[in-house]
């Protein structure tokens, strides 16, 4: 798994490439609050670039809903397609995140409004 | 009629047959199906001594056919024999092929027996191939005049090993629908066979032969619809599988993923089911983990060719338990995602092991 990152208006969009499972998620979650951590609380998840997705992966994501609501930030995640929509869809999380098609749209609902975790 | 006691045969220190008790019956049609290797051949061949066997008794209506003053000659035209190679002799007209046996053996008349073997050819639908030598037919049509030079010898028995194993698929049909008559007919049959579906269809038994024992024995519903033992059920349904012992919770994922795909591959698998294995593995890996804590768990992963069935079976002695029962908040999603990806989830606890089957579903259920 890598995670690389750039600013885009009042947004950070995080690309997520590889694999996030049971091995990766624990990597994924230090250097996602890391982010968090240095006052980026408005997150667009572009993932992608995702080959593969356990519910490690998902809970790895839950782990930054949580430390994103805790400052009151939000997030919406793109890329969200194939295999890794189909997990979202079997575990039952699609419906708790954001979730755009374009990574324009995505950047604009994060950066609109006052802070807060996004959940639709 | 033919009464086989603790049959063994070795090739120097291999073991082919490791005590064969069977019996045939007149007008039986006993078919031998197993794995390649696990000694159906040398059993035929040894029924009619082109292998003599290291130990047992075959008797034949009573006669030991063992002791040394058998007569093997007539042995051998009681119980004659198709060879997957037809062994037709190519220098003779067809219908030499059917006579030399009746003249040269039976003393029977030149012309007498030529009429019989026209008789025969037209049984086995080459009449009109009688003059034609053996180069100037097609395997299916050269296997047919090897059971019609069979028949010419009135056997009370035919063997036949692996009758279409060198056959054209396009040949396989022509071939099976001479042996169905004959079988119809009340001919007392022997096959060695790899068609399955003929096999079921034409046999009033089957006998599956395992590592040189007849490991499992019965009618054609038995063997291929309700087989009783696991070897016997892994080769109708043509199960592959995969077993794996994890002792901790520090297992190399990647590794066992890497294990995993090469499985799938080898059973072409397509891509999005071989996500939902490993997706599946690691979920229940993890929904598993109290077992993993507890002294290790076992997986089997399994597919079935002929069904197209792919099934995981955790397995871990101790307490019973249900690692699907959990009401751990963190393994909700793993659960949903397991009882989605699943056509039945199945826990039971029998001797003091737990055993988690779960079937992933087909293609159309996805």
């Amino acid at each position: 798994m890598d995670l690389k990152t750039h600013t885009s208006g009042a947004a950070t969009v995080v690309t997520l490439t590889g694999k996030l499972d049971t091995v990766t998620a624990p990597a994924f979650e230090k250097r996602i609050g890391e982010v968090i951590g240095s006052g980026a609380v408005r997150l667009v998840l572009d993932l992608s670039g995702i080959e593969y997705i356990s519910c490690a992966g998902l809970r790895g994501l839950l782990v930054m809903s949580k430390l994103l609501k805790e400052k009151q930030g939000k997030a919406c995640l793109v890329g969200v397609e194939g295999s890794v929509r189909s997990v979202f869809e079997m575990s039952g999380l699609l419906t708790f995140f954001r979730v755009e098609e374009m990574v324009e749209v995505a950047v604009a609902s994060v950066g609109e409004g006052p802070e807060n975790p996004g959940r639709r | 009629m033919i009464h086989v006691e603790k049959l063994r045969k070795s090739f120097g220190s291999l073991e082919v047959l490791k005590g064969i008790t069977v019996e045939i019956r007149k007008g039986e049609v006993v078919s031998i199906i197993g794995p390649s290797g696990c000694g159906k051949s040398t059993f035929l061949r040894c029924l009619n001594l082109l292998e003599q066997p290291t130990a047992g008794t075959i008797r034949i209506d009573g006669v030991d056919v063992l002791d040394r003053r058998a007569d093997v000659a007539r042995l051998r035209q009681r119980m004659n024999m198709v060879f997957q190679s037809f062994n037709l002799f190519a220098h003779l007209l067809v219908v030499e092929n059917l006579t030399l046996g009746p003249v040269r053996l039976k003393g029977m008349d030149p012309l007498q027996a030529r009429e019989k073997a026209i008789g025969l050819l037209r049984l086995v639908g080459l009449a009109e191939k009688a003059d034609s030598l053996p180069d100037e037919l097609s395997g299916g049509q050269k296997q047919r005049v090897a059971i019609a030079r069979c028949l010419a010898m009135e056997p009370d028995v035919i063997l036949f090993d692996e009758p279409t194993s060198a056959l054209d698929p396009t040949m396989v049909r022509e071939v099976l629908s001479v042996i169905r008559r004959l079988a119809k007919e009340g001919m007392t049959m022997v096959i060695v066979t790899h068609e399955m579906d003929f096999a079921r269809d034409v046999s009033s038994r089957v006998l599956y032969f395992d590592q040189g024992v007849i490991h499992e024995e019965g009618t054609p519903d038995q063997i291929f619809d309700h087989p009783r033992r696991d070897r016997t059920r892994a080769f109708i349904h043509r199960i592959r599988s995969l077993t794996r012992r994890f002792e901790s919770p520090d297992f190399d994922l990647y590794a066992l993923n890497a294990e995993v795909e090469a499985f799938c591959e080898k059973q072409i698998l397509p891509r999005p089911v071989r996500d939902h294995v490993l997706l599946l593995i690691e979920e229940s890996l993890h929904l598993c983990r109290p077992f993993l804590a507890a002294g290790g768990l076992e997986m089997t992963l399994s597919h079935s060719e002929a069904t197209d069935r792919t099934e995981l079976v955790w397995t871990a002695p101790g307490v019973r338990l249900n690692p699907l029962d959990g009401e751990d908040l963190e393994d909700t999603l793993s659960l949903n995602l397991v009882r989605n990806l699943c056509a039945s989830v199945d826990h039971e606890w029998v001797d003091g092991v737990n055993r988690l089957k779960l079937v992933l579903k087909a293609g159309s259920e996805r």
